[in-house]
């Protein structure tokens, strides 16, 4: 490939210019210092995770510690708990999805509406975890509110009941995390030209024929995004949701102990890092899973621009 | 086809479901700003309402406890990974979409597939690497492990950004003769404002909120971030809730009005840099 | 961080051996190491906890470190309170950057013992001399090999169940005194829809509480608790079984609120004070306050949990005290030893009293100022108290078998028999995962 400017064969938009040979150090220096710290934070920490997992207070065990890991219930427990927390993002979907088109069909008060969709997202975890630990208990104000409502068959023990603690749990992350859907999704449906739109109405297709057949299909691939983006919350990133909710305890019994906060309690209360490790590898070629599907949606996407 | 019904029932019920949900979205922020003035007893009996009798003392018990120191170290931990993530996000992002080069799209791949381990995972080394350095309950690696977490998603983005930056205007630089630093500098980057901006927005919204990492690395009292603080105020205070209200106002304040001012760039940049490339 | 532990080990070892031989008192190690006071400037960190329990304690520990850096103008301490579900996290991860504090907060027996293992404190035995160390009470608790490993403070009675007499008295029914009358009594109660006893274990805390008061009752001694630690008896067997049943009768009975699986446990103890309970169970050192909240002690009978059983313990309350331990690395274990030695000092003894009510942990304390009824009924069950039984088995056994099995058997989700079952099971694992424990709890039985 000759220097110089290659000619657009791109979707417009697309940057033309590719600089030089595929030889050249340049974007190595741009690029530099995001590896660095990179390697240091992510590269170091999973060799050296892998290492003590192996290892028990400086001596070689070899896969003793995984065994252990293995055989603990609670690990177990820990696992399928995020696995139930996964059912729970198609649902997340479904409601940012119906949210959106509702938004969309709106035309007055769009902005207001849209704004106040997205300020849970804003909110700190804690926060959230300390005011619906207030609102939620048996006898809180949302069980208060139900029961004088004639709807005291549904006011549950949320937080205390451990055949409904785990759902509440998902119930609070949804409600926190639904506004971003809604903003991408929105953002995506306003680009769609309005054209198909008037002419599915001349049409007369109804609300949910429209929607079905035209939007759907145009925002599939930002769904695909944020159903990927909320899978990989639900395993890795609801610690805090679970640590503040149930004072670090994974209740009631252990019906909302997830794999971060077993990873978390070995490590830190139980002063076993090696078990901890074990349990972390474990956790992280799990969601090795996931990088695989990501990974090969950057790639299409990738290659489609370049 | 029953026209008449679609025609008068069609947006009632949809404004009934919006209120709905901005009722449900709101509510828990509202139990906390009107907790934070009444008094524990107030509370109990009616959280839903409106104070009756406004007070301050919640704020005044709050403030008098380690709140300012924390909430400055929060606010130094924060601006200085997230300005620093942002910079170094965004010259690896425009070193990735300028150039062709081989193992370009693997390591781009790699990069952001990053996301997806859990923090935890990468804290029992990291901790124990700080503790032999020293460096627990240091600002630096507390920054450093943040700008680390949050650059992959960073570099995602402005990556996905800066390749939509139009052809014609970077040709017409380098026919100038411009380097590419002076190309970066003063052509690419007032471009991407959006952007930029929504990605500052997202990462504090992220460094400012987070706990896991604060809590463990950060074990001395005068290095804590408002997280840490706060959560554990709420169990110190568990009694007496217009304290942990006040706290927990306090706490949001600043993210609120940040939001609330940015939000429409903030949402324009957050789809634009997104959805392209899906 | 292994390498380095390991040489820290090795040297901890390496000195003691030395200091026994020095001293040439076999494995009494009651002659303290001889360090001077030294001269220069000198900066403490405490952590501690006990405001939660004893509230006046804050205001103690400033007036005492005042009055400590009056007599020391070169030393500095600097304490830092604690929460609640922070308090072990917090050091655990400052000991394994050994980093942190010099004085740690250890709640007794296992709490103070587990770190010891671990090699993260030293022993206060040898910093503070046998006859001093002989009036501090409840000392066995932290006695391990000879050795005493953390100073105790101040006195915990385990855990007083509190009657309000004039919420019984309204609806016609006098103090229980059995357990078969404490029954007929929630019975009663919870017919009308008043909530006997308050109590919130969402934190999880209050499981550990009712394991000790309840589960002590069929006991011969706490060796029974650690041979089933070790195996050598086993938690299913009936007399370390049969209070799962007793706790199951008692929701069955009604007793409880019914929120008690949303509630924490300072949260639920609210409502005895607001009226909303006829009874509650407090910590020793916070019971006064919760007697004058609720109408002084005309109103209020403090007591020790009914019986059910008639065990030596039975009828007793548990007796513990909270300690005070050196962690391994401070720089300045003498002058920490005597701060904590001078805390034991008469004047602060009763400084201590006088602040937060409760009762310090050394027998040359003054009973005679103690002229509250309650206080001294507490005072006194304290002195003549049984084991407190959270304090001999291991943290996680603690967290992982007793918390989550009175939530669930609250809950009504498991049976007594299952939960006993459970709790051996984990014991089980744990004697297999944590490959040092059943060396650490053999001596320890000893």
């Amino acid at each position: 490939m000759t220097g110089g400017v290659a000619p657009s064969t791109l979707a417009p938009g697309r940057i033309a210019v590719r600089r030089s040979s595929p030889g050249s150090w340049q974007p190595w220096l741009w690029i530099a210092p995001a590896i660095a710290v990179l390697l240091a934070i992510f590269g170091y920490s999973i060799v050296a995770l892998f290492g003590e997992s192996l290892t028990f207070q400086g001596d070689w065990v070899g896969l003793e510690n995984f065994g252990l890991i293995f055989s603990d219930p609670l690990f177990t427990t820990g696992l399928l708990h995020n696995g139930l927390l996964l059912l729970a993002v198609p649902v997340l979907a479904a409601f940012a999805t119906f949210f959106a088109v509702l938004l969309f069909e709106t035309k007055r008060g769009l902005g207001f509406y849209r704004a106040v969709v997205f300020m849970p997202y804003v909110l700190a975890v804690p926060v959230v975890a300390v005011v619906f630990g207030q609102l939620l208990q048996r006898n809180g104000p949302i069980n208060e509110a139900l029961r004088s409502a004639g709807l005291s068959a549904i006011a549950l023990d949320w937080l205390g009941d451990p055949n409904v603690a785990l759902w509440t749990m998902a119930g609070v992350i949804m409600w926190k995390e639904v506004g971003f859907g809604v903003v991408l999704i929105l953002a995506r449906m306003l680009t769609v030209s309005t054209e198909m739109y008037e002419a599915a109405k001349l049409d007369g297709a109804g609300f949910w024929r429209t929607h079905w057949s035209i939007t759907l299909p145009e925002i599939r691939p930002i769904l695909g995004f944020y159903v990927v983006t909320e899978a990989i919350t639900m395993v890795s990133w609801v610690f805090n949701y679970v640590y503040v909710l149930t004072n670090g305890q994974g209740g009631p019994g252990n019906a909302t102990v997830v794999s971060e906060l077993y990873i978390y309690r070995n490590a830190f209360q139980y002063q076993q890092p090696e078990l901890a490790a074990a349990a972390a590898v474990i956790l992280f070629l799990g969601t090795m899973l996931f990088v695989i599907v990501f990974v090969r949606m950057q790639r299409r996407s990738l290659r489609v621009s370049s | 086809m029953i026209p008449l019904a679609r025609r008068y029932g069609g947006p009632t019920v949809r404004y009934v479901l919006l209120s709905v949900f901005a009722l449900v979205a709101l509510l828990p922020t509202y139990v906390m700003f009107t907790g934070a003035f009444k008094s524990q007893d107030q509370f109990i009996r009616s959280p839903f309402g409106l104070p009756l009798e406004p007070s301050l003392d919640g704020f005044v018990r709050v403030w008098s406890a380690q709140f300012p120191v924390w909430f400055m170290n929060s606010v130094v931990v924060t601006g200085a990974s997230v300005i620093l993530t942002v910079a170094v996000a965004a010259l690896a992002a425009w070193g990735f979409a300028n150039w062709s080069f081989r193992g370009k799209s693997g390591l781009l791949a790699v990069i952001i597939s990053l996301m997806v381990i859990p923090p935890v995972v990468l804290l029992i080394p990291l901790f124990q690497v700080g503790a032999q350095l020293g460096w627990i309950s240091t600002y630096r690696l507390l920054i450093l492990i943040y700008i680390g977490l949050m650059l992959p998603f960073s570099i995602f983005m402005l990556t996905n950004f800066f390749s939509t930056v139009p052809g014609s205007i970077l040709e017409a630089a380098r026919v100038d003769g411009a380097s590419s630093w002076t190309t970066f500098t003063r052509i690419v980057l007032p471009l991407s404002k959006a952007p930029l901006a929504t990605l500052a927005i997202v990462n504090v919204l992220w460094a400012w909120n987070e706990l896991l990492l604060a809590l463990v690395l950060m074990q001395s009292d005068d290095k804590k971030t408002l997280m840490i603080g706060l959560t554990g105020f709420q169990s110190r205070y568990s009694l007496d809730i217009p304290t942990v209200m006040a706290g927990m106002s306090i706490a949001t304040l600043p993210l609120l009005v940040v939001y609330l001012i940015g939000q429409r760039s903030f949402i324009q940049g957050l789809t634009a840099g997104s959805i392209k490339g899906e | 961080m292994t390498t380095t532990r390991k040489l820290a080990g090795a040297l901890l070892v390496a000195t003691a051996l030395v200091l026994t031989a020095c001293t040439g008192a076999g494995s009494g190690g009651s002659t303290p190491v001889n360090t001077a006071f030294p001269t220069e400037k000198v900066k403490l960190t405490m952590w501690w906890w006990g405001e939660q329990e004893a509230p006046g304690a804050q205001k103690y520990v400033d007036e005492a470190i005042a009055a400590y850096e009056k007599k020391h103008p070169n030393v500095t301490i600097d304490a830092v309170l604690q929460t609640t579900d922070g308090l072990v996290p917090s050091f655990q991860t400052a000991a394994a950057s050994k980093t942190g504090p010099d004085i740690e907060y250890f709640w007794g027996g296992t709490n103070a013992l587990t770190p010891a293992w671990q090699k993260q404190i030293t022993p206060i035995s040898d910093y503070i001399p046998k006859e001093e160390l002989s009036h501090y009470l409840n000392a066995t608790e932290e006695t391990y090999d000879g050795k005493v490993w953390t100073a105790p403070w101040y006195v915990q009675p385990s855990f007083p169940l509190l009657i309000r007499k004039d919420v019984l008295a309204k609806n016609g029914l006098s103090v229980p005194t059995t357990w078969d009358q404490l029954m007929s009594v929630c019975d009663a109660l919870s017919s009308k829809g008043i909530t006997t006893i308050a109590g919130g274990v969402k934190d999880g805390w209050f499981g550990g509480w009712l394991y000790s008061i309840l589960g002590s009752q069929d006991l011969s001694s706490q060796s029974d608790v650690l041979a089933a630690v070790v195996g050598t008896q086993s938690f299913t067997d009936a007399k370390q079984a049969e209070w799962w049943t007793r706790l199951a009768e008692s929701k069955q009975h009604g007793c409880w609120n019914n929120d008690i699986n949303s509630l924490e446990l300072y949260q639920a103890q609210q409502r005895f004070v607001d009226g909303a309970a006829a009874m509650t169970i407090t910590a020793g050192t916070d019971a006064p306050n919760f007697v004058k909240k609720a109408g002084g002690d005309a109103n209020v009978e403090v007591t020790a949990m009914p019986s059910w059983a008639d065990g030596p313990y039975a009828g007793k309350l548990g007796s513990s005290s909270q300690t005070l331990g050196i962690t391994s690395w401070s720089k300045y274990p003498q002058v920490a030893a005597d701060f904590i030695m001078f805390l034991h000092t008469s004047a602060q003894l009763d400084a201590w009293y006088a602040a937060t009510g409760a009762m310090p942990a050394d027998d040359r304390f003054d009973l005679s100022q103690v002229t509250s009824p309650a206080k001294k009924k507490l005072f006194d069950m304290a002195s003549h108290g049984g084991p407190y039984l959270e304090n001999y088995i291991p943290p996680q056994l603690d967290s992982d078998a007793v918390f989550k099995n009175v939530q669930l058997v609250l809950q009504g989700s498991t049976t007594p028999a299952q939960a006993a079952a459970d709790m051996e099971a984990t014991a089980k694992r744990l004697r297999s995962t944590d490959r040092t424990l059943v060396k650490n709890y053999t001596v320890w039985a000893r």
